[in-house]
């Protein structure tokens, strides 16, 4: 269906968000609440490992399905990688439509903050619990 | 439920699916052997297509109450809110430029007015109370010597909410001002006898009452001063109001709609309450949830509820394959609260939650079962995964 909005592979992540949750005993954790969109992302991390990458989202299906995805990319990887999340880069792979580029640009602030707080300590970091 | 196609519609205020009864007036007038001849052409297979026309004209205007002469037959109800607008306007310009309507009403009248807007004419938009009705005095109140036309919409296509129009035509009545009103969503659904309301234009489309898409008509009362300049030129069809060559499978479509309106409004509207009640009964208790549109003043076919805390959009793919709208079809890419839901007080977080069910002939009690089960689990699930509630 050419005028489908979402895809096969956004609607694939919004119809099972496996990541979606909290974590206990969460290494860091950071929340963002802006432009009407709310973002918090929690990480536990085994060494320079993350083990476990959990998201919680209220916002439009392509941000839930970035953030599933980004939990799904994430997971095993070392905490350095968070750095790298690119907004641009997971508009084009989803894909999401450019007028949505400002929310998921939220998400690369969550998912870098997170990477920092991951870094630095489970109490810090943006907004972090 | 259309288990050939695995959806559940319930969007018939978007469209309505053609009756088989309208198909089958339809389909011989497109082909040879059929009435396919312009119906302006004077030899006999024009005359014979020009029957169709009068024959469907007769049962459109029996089913609003009015005269077949005052009937002009259109592409569907954004031209008829164009024409009846800009055409009553123009050709009333050298009395006044001033002219009415409301925020709520569908973008065929409202992108109409803000066009006359930038062409030097002065609108006054009217906002509605809470339940989104029009109080007879604000109208009353916003008309001046100057005032040329007033265009409230009967039923909104948004909210079901239900305007008085005869109340609301009495006034423009008294004061010589036109009064239009956008009727595509209630043509063939609620009862209309225009001999005797105070209207003088009226809009309305065959495909939301189980019609073919592409054909509407405009009302014109025939009394002094109601007139409209056509938007179009050539060809001097229907006495030059709207020229061209008129689609008689289409309009024959409409009259064999129009009739069978006439004959089962009564236990349709009835069948709609039912779902209605049945829907709204069946999510009312959820935390959040509100109707927008009091209960009392609301068409039976439409449902449109809020609820609070929950994304519109994720929303309306988590509803899938249930297929209802966030809005009128023609706004559903705008990513602004509706403006009907905002000028009725919603607060811009609740308004653009809003989930539009809408009921037809062919709805059934499994369906809205279906709706109930789904809309449920939707707002459960979303909740579930939104910070703020499960954080």
């Amino acid at each position: 269906m050419t005028s489908d909005p979402y895809g096969a592979h956004v609607r694939e992540l919004f119809a099972r968000p496996d990541h979606a949750g909290d974590l206990e005993k969460a290494t860091a954790r950071v929340h963002i609440d802006e432009q009407g969109v709310r973002i918090t992302l929690a990480a536990r991390c085994g060494g320079d490992v993350i083990e476990r990458l959990r998201f919680l989202v209220w916002g439009c299906p392509h941000l839930l399905a970035a953030a599933e995805a980004c939990c799904r990319e994430f997971e095993g990887r070392p905490v350095r990688a968070l750095q790298e999340f690119s907004a641009e880069e997971i508009m084009q792979t989803l894909p999401v439509p450019r007028e949505k580029l400002g929310r998921i640009l939220i998400l690369e602030d969550a998912v870098r903050s997170l990477g920092h707080s991951v870094g630095v300590g489970p109490k810090s970091g943006k907004d972090t619990d | 439920m259309n288990t050939d196609t695995d959806i559940v519609y319930l969007d018939y205020a978007a469209t309505t699916p053609a009756d088989p009864r309208v198909i089958d007036v339809m389909t011989p007038l497109f082909g040879t052997g059929g009435d396919f001849a312009n119906p302006s052409s004077g030899h006999l297979a024009g005359r014979r297509a020009m029957g169709c026309v009068e024959r469907a004209t007769g049962q459109l205007a029996e089913l609003l109450g009015c005269s077949e002469t005052e009937l002009v037959w259109t592409s569907g109800a954004t031209e008829s809110d164009n024409l009846a607008i800009a055409g009553a306007a123009r050709y009333r310009a050298d009395r006044g430029r001033h002219l009415i309507t409301m925020p709520t009403e569908h973008k065929a009248v409202s992108d109409m007015f803000r066009t006359l807007e930038k062409q030097g004419f002065e609108v006054s938009w009217l906002n509605p109370d809470e339940t989104g009705v029009l109080d007879a005095a604000e109208l009353e109140a916003a008309i001046r010597p100057d005032t040329q036309l007033v265009s409230i919409m009967h039923v909104n296509n948004e909210t079901g909410v239900i305007q008085d129009i005869e109340a609301l035509g009495c006034i423009c009545r008294d004061r010589d001002v036109l009064f239009h009103v956008d009727a595509a969503q209630s043509v063939g659904k609620l009862p209309l006898d225009l001999a005797s309301l105070p209207v003088d234009l009226l809009s309305t489309t065959a495909h939301k009452v189980y019609g073919p898409k592409g054909v509407g008509a405009l009302f014109i009362a025939d009394r002094p001063g109601c007139h409209v300049e056509p938007l179009i030129y050539g060809g001097g069809q229907q006495g030059g109001r709207r020229p061209g060559t008129l689609a008689v499978p289409l309009i024959a479509g409409f009259g064999e709609a129009a009739r069978i309106a006439s004959t089962e409004m009564q236990d349709n509207r009835a069948h709609l309450q039912t779902l209605n009640d049945r829907l709204w009964e069946g999510i009312r208790d959820l935390d959040g949830v509100v109707r927008n549109g009091s209960a009392d003043s609301t068409f039976p076919g439409i449902l449109n509820v809020s609820i609070d805390d929950i994304e519109g959009e994720s929303l309306l793919l988590a509803l899938e394959p249930l297929c209802v709208a966030t809005g009128s079809a023609c706004n559903t890419k705008s990513q602004e609260p509706s403006s009907v839901l905002r000028a009725l007080g919603r607060s811009d977080l609740l308004a653009q939650s809003a989930i539009r069910f809408s009921f037809g002939r062919p709805t059934t009690a499994a369906e809205v079962d279906f709706a109930i089960a789904r809309y449920r689990d939707a707002v459960t699930r979303l909740r579930a995964i939104a910070p703020g509630r499960a954080a």
